[in-house]
């Protein structure tokens, strides 16, 4: 009964992302909505697996590109070289008659195997990593991930083979959204499955004291190298399905910065919660392709003048401020102080946008601008700041979303 | 790739000395940087992603002050422009007033709100202040095409020849007759217009072209066989300069911390931050004084960085690379620990240099970062630091 | 309860048993990476006719105003060359324009920002497409214009690279047109002056290991030094963004190099000839490739980097028309500053030569776009004369050497397009 359960949950998440991708292809010109969907499930998959790693066992990582990287290469490396024999081979020949499309199944095959061969390949560095942090606490910790990366990036960079700084073209190009968002799943319910039961125990212990923990007879050790294991695998997987959605991988689309958007997504959604990470993922990952969104009907860009960002800016730290107060200040009711909080921001709204006229008499201010597309990097981190600034346990704390917390309040929610 | 070939050969032991200043040098600037990541941490357990940033701000103001002072591109265009002492300090001195009220002002409206809160929660908004500064800054600050500081601010362009094996005399008497043979014969070319790659030129021209380039060659091969037969240290009075106020600061900020009331606070706010206010120590003004320092320091750093070293041109991205290996010498010298960091920098900066030396030039950063991770799984808490468990 | 991990295995296997691939487990799974000797792909030399035919999937102009895609980063650290490539191509636009559009339709360059990414690029290119562009122009990196090219190849659209010059990214498809020279072109220009030029014959090269062009241009120029006879006596590294040089440049020293190939950007060209100099090494001669050109590299190298020589497409003091009417443009626009890098004339050229053989069309679908791309025949460009017909993309153009002064560049040397 159990196992018909579980497989009739894994039959409805398969059919879920299907169905999900027959939702995105059925309309027109869907390519750009298409590659949104692929580079968001990538994303969760990835902020979910650092979860595991940060916020689930408490070890502080900030180089999970290049768990990303290794699994990317790894698939660049094998398609360069053995895609053609794999795909020519007879008992390959043989199964491809299974499918519908002879050509899908043949690389659906090799994605599975190039997505197995990219999780063992990152798993393997992710032990590498995960040693050290028997000995290295925290900031060390995080600096050895962080120079891990930058190790990965450059060896990558020097070797000929691998394409140097160019990168390398990955044949063939897969489109994989519904095996993209299967992985994403994957990932979060390994994590789920992992806190749900006895087996999560040892990694919240590790995360909450370590010195108690391996008193009670945690084993410290191997609860370490299994989060790194377990979170590189991810990482390498959604680094061989973005290696064949793209088509090409290069180094710098592993640089820090992207450790440091995945690290964010994390903290962002609530160190700990793996829903947090997911709309983290998909909140971070979305805001910079929103921006670019906005544009008049015909796609000319909207100028910004300086003024209007002056004004901006200055209403945006004082209602920030004045909400700061109010979180820890009032005392009312959580209604009336809801209330205030959105009104606070509705009048900064207003406001910033009468201040921005009145900067916008002063010439200099008006005569600067910039198109919205510009700005959308500053937007961002702006953003980050202020969200941070206002909820800094990250939206969903170190708590699971769940739609009863709406429905009842507990009490304990307040603290 | 064939440097990398020539495995052993290729070690030039003569270029070794050299080498090591050059890294003491690098490792300099890594330190002061590298000063500021550890202070801050040293008070408020954050690690200050923004600090490169800062870094990069002073090097931009290093840049406005120098137009200022009359090196813009369009003033150098016209006339001769003779820099004196004065310049160097005033652009030091505005770049770390600058940087320090960056600093401040960053630590005020991002830093302080957060301090109750987690310490990655902190270092999520640094990481968002070191965003919101390059790419916010690309807006304001000039970046197209990346601007660079004119070297004629600098008065000492010349450099100090330290010899430890001379050459022969008379090779070197040779060459400065044929360094003047050459010189001579190509301001008559430059006089005369002549586009020495025109093919077709009367005889008397070409014949003039011909001797420039035998003039050249000889007095490269003799170069050649005078850099073979010695071995010195050369150090541009720039780096010279570099170095000594480098070294001031850091004499400075060691009297500071160590010799005044203020340092004593700094180093019990450190060492226990509730203790220290409990015990009527001002915290936020040692905070703020904490980051007023730092921010100082990046920006004396920036200015050096950018003015007398061999600075590549400016953009808002400037500080991302110095500052992560900053923050890699604070860590490897212990985090925290303020003669760590020197120790730190000094040792980053050497070893670049020493892989370089070794011909590895293409792995520089990988290599300082196996260092590193040899040196703290040995000591997990840096050379001067101390490890402790802590939680994330 | 039921064992956790049996759990995990078993959704992982069931997950992948789902698609109908149990047999996934083949024998022959690679395990570990074979030292195999992989040859990236051969850089394969202007055989025009031979490129795979990018997929017709019928994008053409509808509406009354042809809508065209520029990819250029906006924001991260290629924005200098980005904005000038935007800047170039809307003075393009903008002229085009005023002078009646295209066949009477109006000219939109829709602009989309890669902020430096290769995969920022590809999503700005597909919402491109999305928004129906005919035709996309960009990037500058490689590495971007390579994913760029995926999405156009894929749609039948045609690419017009700005200041990609890769030599393999022609290969792809036909779409794929660039109006800069490839790395082949450059380095052999390059090297042939440098031997029979400046007449050096050992030379060392120092290569910005963090950008493809500077690594296709160090290769490319090492090939063809050699096989004149020259001799690379070493090759040295660095990384954009890095700062202090002297490490390499004393290992350079040691070798004594009458000459030293600085294939990188003028961002760290400049600080480079400083260490050089810098460092003793007062005669040998410094030259490298494009990514030389900039007003910036003369207050960046001072004194140092006088009487260098780089390949360039033009020349700002370049009496052509051409040349010196786009100069006044450029001026008008940015309150009578210079074209800080090469990128708006090129874009200037990429844009100008899209619209050329637009109005050859008759009929403007993007096949047609890409037939009449693949015809253009002396196209007077800013950047020279491009010839597009029967060269696999690769424009026939020739290279101008200019020498570096005090005061600006100066004309030395032309070497005809082969």
């Amino acid at each position: 009964m159990f196992y018909l359960k579980r497989f009739g949950w894994v039959i409805l998440a398969i059919l879920l992302c299907v169905g999900f991708e027959s939702v995105v292809t059925s309309g027109k010109n869907f390519d750009y909505v298409y590659r949104m969907c692929v580079l968001a499930g990538l994303y969760v998959t990835l902020a979910v697996s650092l979860n595991l790693i940060n916020g689930i066992t408490g070890q502080f990582s900030i180089g999970h590109a290049a768990f990303y990287q290794v699994g990317a290469y790894i698939t660049g490396f094998f398609a360069a070289t053995g895609y053609k024999g794999f795909a020519s081979n007879s008992l390959v020949q043989q199964l491809s008659h299974i499918g519908v499309n002879a050509t899908w199944t043949v690389q659906g095959l090799w994605l599975v195997m190039m997505v197995l061969a990219g999780a063992a390949g990152a798993a393997v560095a992710g032990f590498v990593v995960g040693l050290p942090s028997l000995r290295l606490k925290g900031d060390y910790l995080a600096i050895v991930t962080l120079g891990f990366g930058e190790i990965i990036r450059i060896v990558c960079q020097n070797q000929p083979a691998l394409g140097g700084a160019y990168g390398m073209k990955i044949e063939p190009r897969i489109n994989s959204m519904w095996f993209v968002w299967l992985l994403a799943i994957l990932c979060i319910a390994v994590c789920r499955n992992l806190l749900k039961t006895a087996h999560g125990l040892p990694f919240l212990a590790v995360r909450e004291d370590e010195v108690a923990s391996s008193a009670m007879g945690v084993d410290v050790t191997k609860v370490k190298v299994t989060a790194f294991v377990i979170g590189a695998a991810f990482a390498g997987a959604a680094g061989a399905l973005l290696g064949h959605f793209e088509g090409f991988v290069s180094p710098p689309m592993f640089k820090m910065e992207v450790s440091f958007m995945v690290l964010t997504m994390v903290v962002l959604g609530g160190t700990g919660s793996i829903t947090g990470s997911t709309v983290g993922a998909l909140l971070l990952f979305g805001i910079p392709e929103w921006l670019r969104q906005i544009e008049d009907s015909h796609h000319n860009p909207i100028l910004v003048s300086a003024g209007s960002v002056l004004g901006f800016a200055i209403m945006l730290v004082a209602a920030v401020a004045y909400v700061r107060h109010l979180i820890h200040h009032f005392h009312g009711e959580k209604k009336a102080k809801t209330q205030r909080i959105v009104g606070t921001f509705a009048a900064a709204l207003v406001a910033q946008f009468f201040l921005g006229m009145l900067l916008n008499l002063v010439p200099a201010l008006r005569d600067k601008s910039w198109p919205y597309a510009d700005l959308r990097w500053a937007i961002f981190a702006v953003t980050l700041i202020v969200l941070m600034l206002l909820r800094p346990q990250g939206m969903f704390a170190h708590h699971e979303f769940s739609v009863a917390r709406f429905f009842k309040r507990p009490k304990e929610a307040a603290a | 790739m064939g440097s990398a070939l020539t495995l052993l050969a290729g070690l030039d032991p003569a270029g070794l000395p050299q080498q090591l200043v050059n890294g003491v040098l690098l490792g300099g600037i890594y330190a002061l940087l590298a000063l500021g990541y550890t202070m801050v941490y040293g008070v408020l357990r954050l690690i200050n992603f923004a600090h490169g940033e800062v870094f990069m701000l002073g090097a931009y103001t290093s840049l406005f002050v120098s137009w200022a002072l009359g090196f813009s591109p369009e003033a150098m265009k016209s006339g001769s422009h003779q820099s004196n002492p004065m310049n160097l300090v005033i652009m030091i001195l505005v770049s770390m007033t600058v940087c320090a009220l960056v600093g401040v002002v960053i630590e005020l409206f991002a830093y302080r709100p957060m301090r109750g809160s987690s310490r990655i929660a902190s270092l999520i908004t640094a990481i968002g202040v070191s965003l919101l500064l390059q790419y916010g800054g690309q807006l304001f600050l000039p970046t197209s095409p990346p601007p660079s500081i004119s070297d004629k601010v600098n008065p000492y362009s010349g450099s100090w020849e330290i010899p430890l094996k001379s050459a022969d005399a008379s090779l070197v008497a040779a060459l400065a007759k044929a360094r003047t043979e050459a010189k001579e014969s190509q301001a008559e070319i430059d006089r005369q217009h002549i586009n020495r790659f025109d093919t077709n030129l009367p005889p008397a021209q070409a014949a003039l072209i011909t001797t420039v380039e035998t003039s050249e060659r000889q007095v490269h091969d003799l170069e050649a066989k005078i850099n073979n037969s010695s071995v010195k240290i050369n150090l541009r009075y720039g780096q010279l300069i570099m170095l000594g106020s480098t070294i001031v600061l850091m004499l400075l900020l060691r009297h500071l911390v160590l010799k005044t009331p203020i340092g004593r606070a700094m180093r019990a706010v450190s060492h226990d931050f509730d203790s220290a206010s409990l015990m009527g120590v001002n915290v936020n003004q040692i905070v703020t004084l904490t980051f007023m320092i730092g921010s100082a320091l990046a920006g004396a750093g920036a200015m050096m960085y950018a003015t007398l070293g061999d600075s590549p041109a400016l953009n808002t991205f400037y500080g991302s690379l110095p500052g992560v290996k900053a923050f890699v010498a604070a860590v490897l010298g212990g985090i925290g620990n303020i003669p760590g960091a020197v120790l730190g920098g000094l040792l980053m900066g050497v070893a670049e240099n020493l892989v370089v030396w070794a011909g590895y030039s293409q792995y520089k950063d990988a290599v300082a970062f196996v260092i590193l991770i040899a040196v703290l799984l040995l000591k997990p808490g840096g050379i001067m630091g101390s490890s402790k468990v802590e939680k994330v | 309860m039921i064992r956790n991990s049996f759990l995990i295995a078993g959704l992982a296997a069931i997950g992948v048993g789902s698609m109908g691939l149990l047999s996934g487990c083949n024998p022959g799974t690679p395990e570990a990476p074979k030292p195999t000797d992989t040859k990236t792909e051969k850089p394969t030399a202007t055989t025009a006719g031979a490129r795979p035919e990018a997929t017709d999937t019928g994008v053409k102009a509808e509406g009354d105003t042809i809508k065209i895609g520029l990819v250029a980063a906006k924001n991260g650290d290629d924005r200098p060359w980005g904005i000038d490539s935007e800047k170039g191509a809307m003075i393009a636009q903008d002229e085009i324009n005023a002078a009646g559009g295209i066949n009477g339709k109006k000219v939109q360059i829709l602009v989309g920002d890669s902020a430096s990414t290769p995969e920022g690029g590809k999503s700005a290119a597909e919402k491109l497409v999305s928004d129906g562009v005919v035709a996309i122009l960009g990037e500058v990196a490689s590495g971007t214009t390579a994913l760029i090219e995926e999405v156009a190849f894929a749609k039948g659209i045609p690419v017009v690279t700005i200041g990609s010059t890769r030599t393999d990214l022609a290969a792809k498809g036909n779409n794929f047109f660039r109006v800069c020279y490839n790395d082949d072109f450059q380095g052999s220009t390059m090297a042939k002056f440098a031997f029979e030029g400046l007449k050096l014959h050992k030379v060392a090269i120092m290569t910005d290991n963090k950008l493809p062009y500077s690594q296709g241009l160090s290769k490319t120029f090492r090939e063809a030094f050699t096989k004149l006879g020259g001799e690379i006596v070493d090759e040295q590294f660095y990384e954009k963004g890095q700062a202090q040089f002297s490490g390499q440049v004393e290992n350079m020293k040691g070798k004594n190099p009458e000459g030293i190939f600085l294939s990188g950007y003028f961002t760290e060209v400049g600080a480079i000839s400083k260490a050089i100099r810098g460092a003793g090494m007062k005669d040998a001669k410094l030259f490298g490739g494009d990514g030389w050109d900039s007003p910036s590299l003369i207050t960046g190298g001072g004194e140092a980097i006088v009487d260098g020589h780089f390949c360039n497409h033009y020349n700002n003091a370049d009496p052509r028309p051409e040349v010196q009417g786009f100069i006044t443009k450029w001026k008008d626009k940015n309150n009578g500053a210079a074209p800080g890098t090469t990128m708006g004339a090129l874009a200037y050229d990429a844009a100008n030569m899209t619209f050329a053989a637009m109005k050859r069309c008759k009929d403007l679908t993007a096949k047609n776009i890409i037939a009449e791309l693949e015809n253009t025949e002396n196209f007077p460009g800013v950047t020279g004369k491009i010839t597009l017909k029967g060269q696999g993309g690769n424009p026939k153009k020739d290279a101008t050497v200019v020498r570096v002064t005090k005061d600006g560049f100066t004309f030395a040397k032309t070497f005809p397009a082969e």
